[in-house]
């Protein structure tokens, strides 16, 4: 059977068709589920949280959410060993909420996505390596090492910020899932275009089941994303910031 | 113009105007002193018509709905002049939006939505929210054609933003910010748009936008009550009425000086582009639950003129009367006067016309489902009022009748009919080459780095161009955005944009019909085939005879050369009175947005070089016309001549890319507008680093032909044509398609080594990257 | 040199209070009206005028269309009030931002420091990113 896949829609929330859809096109059972249907998400195996602006990041990016009743049952789920997913906004929700890096208590936050750098929106495209063991995330166990995974970056709060020595605890503990790479695939804190610190684009936590990850690869993940770089003939098929989503649904078949 | 302290009248409420007792001038007072707009005949017909002294509430709504926004008086009667027809319209101008056949998928036909329109009176007052609230009309524009809307893109005209003027930064600044904080909040990606900076947008900066949306043809939502519809129940969806946006139909329609722009910052709305995330969303759950019912209404945006004047439309449309409560409108503050209530511009509202039976379930869809009073305080579905079949609108407040007129005297037209003094453009054609003095070296430089031609990346990169996941080519890797609309279907649209002020000031006609001609070029460069236009006219004061006449020049200008390259408008919107209080306006800006059709989104061709040893071809014919480029622009040439079309040609060359483009055998392609040839291939050199595609150089041949027309018009020139990439094992298939087109000509060829060489001058590429992407970074940055 | 400190407050619903409200009362804090308002402190020595005029010229800080301006008595908190301040906020800028939080509890007075604290700690300030000031 399929794993079952909840994507999380709160008001606010931008990003929920393609991620569903390129969930589907991966090999899950991936439905979006609205916040007037927060009881049935005990039901899904898996929960994704997707891009936007939840609440309209009132308060702060991911405040609101994190505190709302669709998180009591990520929450539960992510304590039960369940894989979380959270893109972009969905990243912000999960830091918000305390379960990524989870150094800390539920929801009480030890590190955030905020400000950009430049102070505002960018959207640009970016690339990201795998900066840790495979084993140390399960949501990205599967991708094929060395990889680099093109996504991009579309926010105005993605640089990640934190007390100096939780940013020290997030980078000796293997925290750092994925950093901005260059086309060589080098890492460096400058390759990071809103200035995150330690070049840190996704974050796992103790566990490895939870992933929160600043930038798009779901926006960059069929062919006709970036018809220069096909794989195979057919423009519609998932290639490039695919492969994420596949290791996702590979680690939820392999449960 | 009144402000926004006169929102809420204490004391005794004002009696009617009796307009029949009072002399002419007595009446202009009276009408100032009320901010109305209304010209004393006007009045004077109003009170005939009616029999009787109009109420206050009345004189707010004609007043409104006669503005020049609402009733296009200057200009309906030009608009008559532009085709409006096709083959490939479904719907033309006729409703919030016009509708382009895309194809058919699974069976299914499907239409793209598209709505053009401008908010440069607002932009200019508060730019941050007055853009925004751009975004957010024409969203719902689409929205109310029952589409989901799937783009965005901005055409911008800003003041000169040179360092010293923090003023014109400002606003540039805030423009770009509210044009990102609205479009990326609601998730419509923004894939197309362009930029100019002319000191002549000082006082009136232009902020069109475009919105695009997608709809099964079989399922299409009207913007009139329908057939059946005597009695159906009128809903308003959104936010909670309040006082913003009162007088901003009027407006809109009077120049501004820079005292009134301060005071009128009541008029402009203050958007929510979260709460419209929400309605957007609400709205295509209520769209699913009317296919499921196959039930006919009707839904109409509620823009200018707010809910009087679109409940108005609305039934009026379908051939019905209406009558409204005001008492029933969720407001945000007590004690809104009714003319407020009636006439005001709060955005985020819709306006529903449903059958009895199914209006519960599409409140509970909004309030509980979507719950939009959690949302925004007090945002709601509310039932206002009926169509009627009587032919009368009324509204009723605290159970008194504060308006009752007949519907059509309302809404129907209204015409201005105004003296216009043809413009006389330049015809200088200079037999000599131009440059004497400056080194071509020098001057590639800095035309690379002008304004009007250096990138635009550090604009466009505050907006979201792959929200949605649907993007093909996102703004800045080709001529036009492409874009993928349907799940499981290799269609895709391309959209683009163009209007050249440099040409509007010294040839209004001219102008139009090269933005016809570049918008249909940009999108055949990416392997689009045109299927239909939209155009907004930007303009000075139809009031002023040279001013009016660049517009009558400009319609003429649209009309030919959609005409000549065989395309229609579908939709399209007329923004006068652009001028500054001493009646300088700006330069003549018809800006047109074209659609294309891509049937096979593999097919697509982008802009940067793919290979070395790639063949260069240039599609076209050279002009010896200076005139508007950006070269004239900086060697002061203020007398030459604008370029001329050959549309016949033309077309023929776009029919010839298109081709190529479908059998495989560009590797990329490039249009040729703003600085010329050279910045063209430049521009096509620099690669792109996050595509993974390092710069490739060129070599120009030395033989090119241009002979005949001087080497600075053919390096220069902003005449049209396009570059194309050509693989060297294509080259027979290539020129074999080209068969009988004359104005096909091999230029030069690709090199590994990463510079731009003519003749003796060799320039690397990095530097002249460095040139070109610099600019406008200080700027947005 | 002496700080003064500008509140710009709504005047229109403002959405942002109100949802930190029920979040709040969600937790459990006993809060019955919340107020927001951007808190702009000076360091300048430049009359109340020149300073008025200055956040008034930036439409983004300031539009009379939806804003109301008010001196506030002091350059601190008030009772029932914290201010919260990023951590790396820039210095160079012309004034400090911060975002003020005022609570009041059912019977309308300013929340008290045990639940005013628990509003801090577990929802208005990420002490990731941000201090409260009280």
């Amino acid at each position: 059977m399929k794993a079952r896949v909840a994507v999380l829609v709160f008001p606010g929330t931008n990003s929920e068709m393609e991620t569903r859809d390129l969930l589907v096109d991966c090999g899950a059972d991936a439905r979006i589920v609205h916040w007037s249907e927060a009881a049935s998400l005990q039901y899904y195996d898996a929960f994704v949280l997707p891009g936007g602006f939840a609440y309209e990041d009132r308060i702060r990016a991911g405040a609101i959410a994190a505190h709302d009743a669709m998180l009591d049952a990520v929450i539960e789920g992510a304590q039960a060993g369940k894989y979380v997913l959270g893109i972009c906004n969905g990243a912000q929700i999960l830091l918000e909420a305390g379960l990524a890096p989870g150094t800390g208590e539920v929801r009480r936050p030890t590190a955030a996505f905020t400000h950009n750098a430049q102070g505002h929106f960018i959207c640009e495209r970016v690339l990201l390596r795998r900066t840790v063991a495979a084993t140390r995330c399960a949501i990205a166990a599967a991708l094929p090492e060395d990889v680099l995974i093109p996504a991009w970056a579309a926010h105005g709060q993605g640089r990640l910020a934190a007390v100096p020595s939780h940013l020290e605890e997030i980078d000796n503990g293997d925290f750092i899932v994925f950093r901005y790479a260059d086309v060589a695939g080098a890492t460096d804190a400058h390759f990071a275009p809103q200035g995150s610190a330690l070049g840190a684009a996704a974050l796992t936590n103790r566990e490895g089941n939870v992933l929160a990850i600043m930038p798009h690869p779901e926006r960059d993940a069929w062919n006709f994303n970036h018809l220069d770089r096909s794989e195979g003939d057919d423009p519609l098929a998932p290639s490039g910031g695919s492969v994420l989503f596949e290791s996702f649904v590979t680690a939820l078949e392999r449960r | 113009m009144r402000n926004s302290s006169s929102n809420c009248r204490r004391g005794p409420s004002l009696p009617d105007l009796a307009v029949a007792e009072l002399d002419d001038e007595a009446l202009r007072a009276q009408a100032d002193s009320l901010g109305l707009a209304l010209r004393v005949d006007e009045l004077r017909s109003i009170a005939e018509r009616l029999g009787r002294a109009p109420s206050l509430v009345e004189l707010y709504a004609f007043d409104a709905q006669w503005s020049e926004h609402c009733s296009y008086k200057s200009s309906r009667a030009l608009l008559g002049r532009l085709p409006t027809d096709g083959p490939d319209v479904v719907l033309g101008p006729a409703e919030d939006a016009g509708i382009l056949h895309l194809g058919e998928h699974e069976g299914e036909r499907y239409g793209i939505v598209i709505a053009h329109e401008s908010h440069n009176h607002p932009s200019q007052v508060v730019p941050f929210e007055g853009a925004a609230t751009g975004i957010g009309g024409i969203v719902r524009d689409v929205l109310c054609m029952g589409a989901e809307v799937v783009a965005v893109a901005d055409p911008l005209r800003f003041g000169n933003v040179e360092r010293v003027n923090e003023h014109q930064r400002a606003v540039a600044r805030g423009v770009v910010d509210g044009i990102a904080a609205y479009g990326n909040a609601i998730g419509v990606p923004n894939i197309a748009g362009d930029c100019y900076f002319d000191g002549d947008f000082d006082d009136n900066v232009l902020v069109n936008v475009v919105a695009l949306g997608l709809v099964k043809e079989s399922e299409i939502v009207h913007s009139r009550v329908p057939r059946q519809g005597a009695d159906f129940v009128l809903l308003l969806v959104g936010k909670a009425t309040d006082a913003s946006g009162f007088g901003g139909a009027s407006f809109s329609s009077v120049a501004l000086d820079a005292q009134e722009a301060q005071s009128n910052k009541g008029a402009v709305q203050v958007p929510d582009p979260f709460l419209k995330n929400v309605i957007m969303r609400a709205s295509y759950r209520v769209f699913s639950l009317l296919r499921e019912r196959g039930v006919e209404v009707g839904f109409k945006d509620l823009g200018a003129g707010g809910i009087m004047g679109c409940s108005a439309e609305l039934c009026s449309a379908g051939g019905f009367g209406a009558e409204v409560d005001l008492d029933t409108v969720n407001v945000a503050v007590d004690r809104l006067l009714p003319e407020v209530i009636a006439v005001g511009e709060t955005q985020e509202r819709l306006l529903w016309a449903l059958p009895e039976d199914i209006v519960d379930e599409v409140e509970r869809i909004y309030n509980e489902e979507f719950s939009l009073p959690q949302v925004a305080q007090n945002a709601r579905a509310v039932r206002i009022g009926r169509a009627t079949a009587e032919q009368h609108y009324r509204l009723r407040h605290r159970g008194e009748l504060v308006m009752d007129v007949p519907i059509d005297f309302l809404t129907g037209t209204v015409r201005d009919t105004l003296p216009a003094e043809a413009p006389v453009p330049p015809t200088m054609r200079r037999e000599r080459d131009v440059l004497s003095e400056r080194t071509l070296d020098d001057l590639f430089h800095e035309i690379l780095a002008h304004r009007d031609v250096c990138s635009r990346a550090p604009l466009y990169r505050h907006y979201d161009a792959v929200v949605r996941g649907r993007t093909v080519i996102p703004r800045g890797e080709a001529d036009a955005g492409v874009l993928a609309p349907i799940r499981g279907s290799r269609l895709a649209f391309a959209l683009s944009v163009a209007g050249n002020p440099r040409i509007g000031r010294i040839d209004p006609q001219r102008a139009a019909e090269l933005a016809v001609y570049e918008s249909a070029r940009k999108v055949v460069a990416v392997g689009g085939e045109p299927i239909g236009l939209t155009d907004c006219l930007n303009y000075g004061s139809p009031r002023d005879p040279r001013q009016y006449g660049e517009l009558v020049a400009g319609v003429d200008g649209l009309a030919r050369a959609a005409r000549g390259f065989g395309l229609a408008y579908v939709s399209g919107n007329v923004s006068l009175y652009n001028a500054a209080a001493n009646g300088h306006a700006v330069p003549a800006s018809p800006i047109v947005a074209c659609v294309g059709r891509i049937a096979d989104l593999s097919r697509c061709v982008t802009l940067p070089l793919k290979e070395v040893g790639s063949h260069l071809y240039l599609i076209g014919e050279t002009q010896r016309a200076l005139g508007g480029s950006v070269l004239a622009s900086i060697l002061g040439l203020a007398d030459e001549a604008a370029p001329e079309i050959d549309m016949e040609r033309a077309v023929a060359e776009h029919r010839f890319i298109l081709a190529a483009a479908r059998e495989g055998l560009l590797r990329s392609a490039h249009a040729i507008s703003d600085g010329g040839l050279l910045v063209t291939l430049a521009e096509m050199s620099f690669g792109c680093v996050a595509a993974r595609r390092a710069p490739i150089g060129i070599e120009l041949d030395g033989s090119v032909g241009w002979s005949s027309v001087g080497r600075n018009e053919s390096l220069f020139g902003e005449w049209g044509g396009v570059v194309v990439e050509v693989a060297p094992g294509d080259i027979e298939r290539f020129e074999a398609l080209a068969e009988s087109l004359e104005s096909v000509r091999e230029i030069g060829t690709t090199t590994a080594e990463p510079l731009l060489s003519f003749e003796d001058e060799a320039w690397e590429i990095a530097d002249l990257q460095r040139s070109w992407s610099r600019p406008l970074e200080e700027l947005f940055l | 040199m002496n700080e003064r400190a500008y509140a710009v407050e709504l005047k229109i619903p403002d959405n942002e209070a109100y949802t930190a409200m029920r979040a709040l009362q969600r937790l459990g804090v006993a809060v019955a009206r919340v107020q927001r308002a951007d808190i702009l402190v000076f360091e300048r020595e430049e009359s109340d005028e020149a300073l008025s005029a200055l956040i008034e010229r930036d439409e983004r800080l300031f539009n009379p269309n939806k804003h109301r301006l008010e001196r506030l008595p002091g350059a601190h908190p008030r009772d029932g009030e914290v201010w919260v301040e990023m951590l790396d906020a820039a210095r160079s800028a012309p004034m400090r931002r911060l975002v003020g939080w005022r609570l009041f509890d059912h019977a309308g007075n300013p929340l008290g420091g045990a639940d005013l604290d628990a509003a801090c700690t577990r929802l208005l300030c990420n002490p990731a990113i941000e201090r409260a000031i009280r």
